[in-house]
């Protein structure tokens, strides 16, 4: 009688993720379905189909060359992200609760400042400290907006961590690093992905940053946000199409490797 | 060199030095090891050293470099300077901020509007953080955690216009009202409160979701079953011992989607109507109009910082965990 | 370990010595990729300057073009504004209600003529324009032009004489506009002088007029259906049908039209105002001798004109360029000849009255 009953929330949650599947995907099929539309603006009905689009695309040297620098600096400011970050983490969850409160206000600061003023004051700042323009500013301009999403995310967990992990390794003998890399590091470990992944998009997205701090090769957003400037083509949606597949086959062979792996 | 001897020393009696798996030991018994990081966390201002430079050096550089250049400008009487004239600062750019209701509305209205999304962003994706991380099938989990993560990739730009196409009257949306017969004339969904929501949380969800996911995957599965042999039922599981001990998942989800929302201008604006116009837009306003307001936009950005920071900080205080020993 | 502030004094010397190594490789400075000598870096929109012309331009010349894509006026002000002195960019376009604030930031070089074989090639009407004189000099190239138009949809909306049509309650919640655009045109609708060109220093009067106006479109709020930025909005909004009536900048509109939509773009009885989109040379521009050869070759090269026309909407002001249009993509352009005379370009007198008035109605409009 009690598994019967039980079943029914488990039921409900089922049904309520499969909503916010449609509720996620079903506005990016009609993005998809439009990459084929044959006209200059996208629109209902999608009539004539046509895959020039997407020959175009692949075509365009400048689409591939925007693909590959935006990874590029996405991994860079994923990567310092992350280390800063947790860094920054351990600092606030071991100050006293007066510091802790500032210092997260402080890391905290540049999530809050909306994109144009945070691009503005970034470009003024890096030419108070005569830094030139170009891909390593945009890393820095990129790594300062995504440090504070890797710090909520390993702080709240660093709160939750029983305490006597940490001094046990240190009863055993371990130094504070060896202690950090042993313990703290593994427990934290799905906060950094997740704050991880977070870094990747928020440097992907990045589009005014980018115009601000470097600009000559456009990443991926500058590219899209320049042509849409000349109206919504079904270009613009091939782009994306194109985008999601690629990341969508990369993050299931992603999994599937890693499932092979623990398997063995 | 002291410090080196004793860990020579310590090493040579075998003293307490510890045994960890061989990578590890290779690089701890390392002499380089030994000279610096080692020498580093024996003392304890070594360690507080090691633990606060980088961060705190960050903090100041680069978190408050850039925004001491805004606030400087803030104060400013023009910018940019004049060749000349020396900078005379003022505190009128504030003034105007409490002076006159039509730039208080706006931040109000961002405020409310951020809570409510976020609000609404938990009630929402709460459940489906929850199936994923306890009802799927482990080995189906991270399939359903990927088919979650795939529409962020498509870029906000892309995102906000898929809204546009399932919500405008001739969007998808009213094409199949019409079709099933149930209205005769569009519904006008679009550039309203409504279509705002709908697409501001539509971009930002993902922030609530991956802490809810990986809080509530922490909660062990026997606490559960040992609730529910005990005759707990579903209700007061989830009262007890999930939403307990997912606190620090839901605090900086909301943290990160408030804080987001508060920010945010650039494309969700695309889906407000004439009557949901937010505190960014207005700061932008400043900076993009035709005529040079810097320092007011400054002064605004500022206050908006501000009043956001110190909600999210009342918010983690109130909910927020204690802190505990990590190194 | 869990306390700092015991420890705040060592904190504080520790960060003082790392910063000055956090400093130490911006010291050492490298020569920036933008001040290398033969080189010129652009800031423009996608596809107005096409490839083929630009590698015919670098093999003639051997100067090596960057191009950085913008999609908006206000991101590229901002940024020249915050570079001031060292610019990172030659060479900006900049849009009509832009032109003065872009002179009076001092961000602009004057334009030496002389220097320009074929400024023949620029349609005559354009080539003595007063309002392209600011201090008795010429800031930028006019390239493409355009005036601020009652764009409707044909379907819906029959054949509307006067801006009357944009508060007839029958399309309540049909229409769209750019604020402050249209505050002008609203001005200009009540009797007003929506240029500001006749209250050089009449501040009160100019106050009542924008009043006048701003109060105007407070009370029309309900006809709104949004306030919109960009060229893609107002172009997505008529195809969606989410709008019957917008006022719209003519490249948008005569972009849909060229492509065959409903759309038809006028200019009502009360009259409307036209503006350039101009090619400019920035203030301390690095590499403004390579700039003045681009510009000479867009004046030989009708193609990019026409190039210009296809991707933004907009006509351009260079000869030959109708010629390599389309039928359709000239049509989308062409007004009936009373019409045109209604069209005033912007002025540049008392621009910094106008520019402040007009903003801050603005505001006021949108929060109300």
């Amino acid at each position: 009688m009690r598994a019967y009953f039980s079943d029914i929330p488990r039921t409900l949650l089922a049904m309520g993720y499969w909503a916010f599947m449609l509720y996620l995907l079903v506005p990016l099929t009609l993005m998809m379905a439009m990459s084929f539309k044959d006209a200059n603006f996208i629109a209902f009905p999608i009539g004539d189909l046509t895959l020039r689009w997407y020959s175009q695309v692949l075509h365009d040297k400048q689409f591939l060359e925007a693909c590959l620098y935006t990874i590029a600096i996405a991994v860079a400011t994923t990567f310092a992200a992350t280390v800063i970050g947790v860094w920054i983490a351990m600092l606030i969850a071991q100050s006293g609760s007066r510091w802790s409160g500032i210092l997260f206000a402080l890391a905290c600061l540049p999530a809050v400042v909306p994109g144009m003023i945070s691009a503005i004051s970034l470009r003024v700042f890096i030419s108070t400290i005569d830094m030139p323009t170009g891909t390593g500013a945009i890393v820095l301009g990129h790594t300062v907006h995504a440090v504070p999403f890797v710090v909520v995310m390993a702080l709240t967990r660093l709160r939750s961590m029983p305490p006597n992990l940490v001094d046990a390794a240190r009863d055993l003998g371990a130094d504070s690093i060896v202690a950090f890399f042993r313990v703290t590091l593994p427990y934290l470990g799905p906060a950094i992905a997740g704050g991880m992944i977070f870094c990747v998009l928020l440097s992907v997205d990045d589009f005014v940053r980018t115009f601000f701090l470097g600009g000559y090769r456009p990443t991926l957003p500058m590219l899209i946000f320049a042509k849409v400037q000349g109206g919504m083509s079904p270009e613009i949606n091939a782009m994306a199409t194109l985008v999601l597949i690629v990341t969508a086959a990369v993050g299931l062979y992603a999994e599937y490797m890693t499932r092979r792996s623990r398997s063995r | 060199m002291a410090s080196i001897e004793a860990a020579q020393a310590e090493l040579e009696n075998g003293g307490p030095m510890p045994r960890y798996s061989t990578n590890i030991s290779r690089i701890v018994n390392s002499r380089l090891y030994q000279l610096t990081l080692g020498a580093a966390v024996a003392s304890r201002a070594g360690r507080l050293a090691l633990l606060a430079a980088v961060p705190l050096l960050w903090l100041a550089f680069l978190h408050i470099g850039p925004i001491y250049q805004m606030a400087k400008i803030s104060f400013l009487t023009s910018y940019p300077l004049q060749h000349g004239r020396p900078a005379s600062y003022t505190l009128a750019n504030y003034a105007i901020f409490f002076s006159e209701s039509i730039y208080f509305m706006p931040l109000i209205r961002s405020f409310v509007f951020s809570l409510a999304s976020t609000a609404i962003t938990l009630i929402v994706v709460f459940p489906v953080a929850y199936y994923v991380a306890k009802i799927v099938r482990p080995d189906w989990r991270s399939k359903a955690l990927l088919l979650l993560l795939v529409p962020f990739w498509a870029g906000e730009l892309i995102r906000t216009f898929s809204v546009i196409m399932l919500l405008a009257n001739r969007g998808a949306l009213n094409f199949l009202l019409r079709d099933i017969g149930l209205i005769d004339r569009p519904i006008p969904m679009l550039y309203t409160s409504f279509s705002l929501g709908f697409g501001l949380i539509y971009l930002i969800c993902l922030y609530m979701l991956l802490p809810l996911y990986s809080a509530i995957d922490k909660i062990p599965k026997h606490l559960l079953d040992a609730a529910a042999d005990l005759g707990a039922g579903p209700f007061t599981r989830f009262r007890r011992i999930v939403l307990p001990l997912s606190r620090d998942g839901i605090v900086s989800g909301c943290s990160l989607v408030f804080l987001t929302c508060i920010g945010v201008f650039a494309t969700p604006m695309l889906l407000g109507g004439p009557t949901n116009v937010m505190f960014p837009e207005t700061i932008s306003g400043f900076f993009h109009g035709a005529s040079d307001k810097w320092p007011v936009g400054a002064a605004f950005a500022l206050i908006m910082l501000v009043s956001a920071l110190t909600t999210a900080g009342i918010f983690m205080r109130l909910v927020g965990g204690k802190a505990t020993k990590l190194m | 370990m869990r306390d700092l502030t015991a420890n705040r004094r060592t904190a504080l010397r520790l960060l003082g010595g790392a910063a000055g190594a956090l400093a130490a490789p911006y010291n050492i400075r490298p020569r920036p990729a933008w001040a290398q000598s033969n080189t010129l870096n652009i800031t423009t929109y996608d596809k107005f300057l096409p490839a083929e012309f630009l590698d015919k331009f670098q093999k003639d010349t051997g100067i090596q073009v960057n191009i950085r894509l913008t999609d908006d006026q206000g991101k590229q002000y901002n940024l020249l504004a915050a570079e001031g002195a060292n610019p990172s960019t030659d060479m900006v376009t900049v849009a009509g209600h832009r032109y003065t604030q872009f002179i009076s930031s001092d961000l602009l070089a004057p334009l030496d003529t002389d220097k320009i074989k074929n400024w023949k090639n620029l349609n005559p009407a354009y080539q003595n324009a007063p309002w392209t004189r600011v201090n008795d000099k010429l800031w930028g190239l006019p390239i493409l032009a355009g005036y601020e138009g009652l764009a409707i949809n044909t379907s819906y909306v029959k054949d509307p004489q006067s801006w009357d049509v944009m508060f007839d309650p029958q399309y309540k919640g049909m229409t769209s506009y750019i604020v402050s655009d249209f505050m002008t045109i609203a001005m200009k609708y009540l009797g007003y002088d929506g240029d500001f060109v006749t209250y050089v220093d009449k501040r009160e009067e100019a106050q009542k007029a924008t009043n006048a106006a701003r109060d105007f479109l407070i009370k029309h709020k309900d006809m709104v259906r949004k306030y919109y930025d960009a060229g893609s909005e107002v172009q997505q909004m008529f195809l969606n049908e989410d709008i019957y009536l917008a006022h719209s900048w003519s490249g948008p509109a005569a972009k849909l039209i060229a492509e065959g939509h409903p759309i038809r773009l006028s200019v009502p009885k009360e009259g409307t105002f036209g503006f350039c989109y101009t090619l400019n040379i920035v203030n301390h521009a690095p590499n403004a001798e390579n700039a003045y050869k681009l510009l000479d070759a867009i004046l030989a090269s009708p193609e990019v004109g026409a190039s210009m026309t296809r991707q933004s909407g907009f006509a351009s002001t260079i000869s030959g360029v109708p010629e390599l249009l389309t039928d359709l993509e000239r049509a989308a352009n062409s007004l009936p000849q009373e019409q045109v005379e209604r069209i005033v370009f912007f002025s540049s007198v008392n621009r910094d009255m106008k520019n402040e008035m007009i903003d801050k109605a603005t505001a006021e409009v949108k929060a109300a």
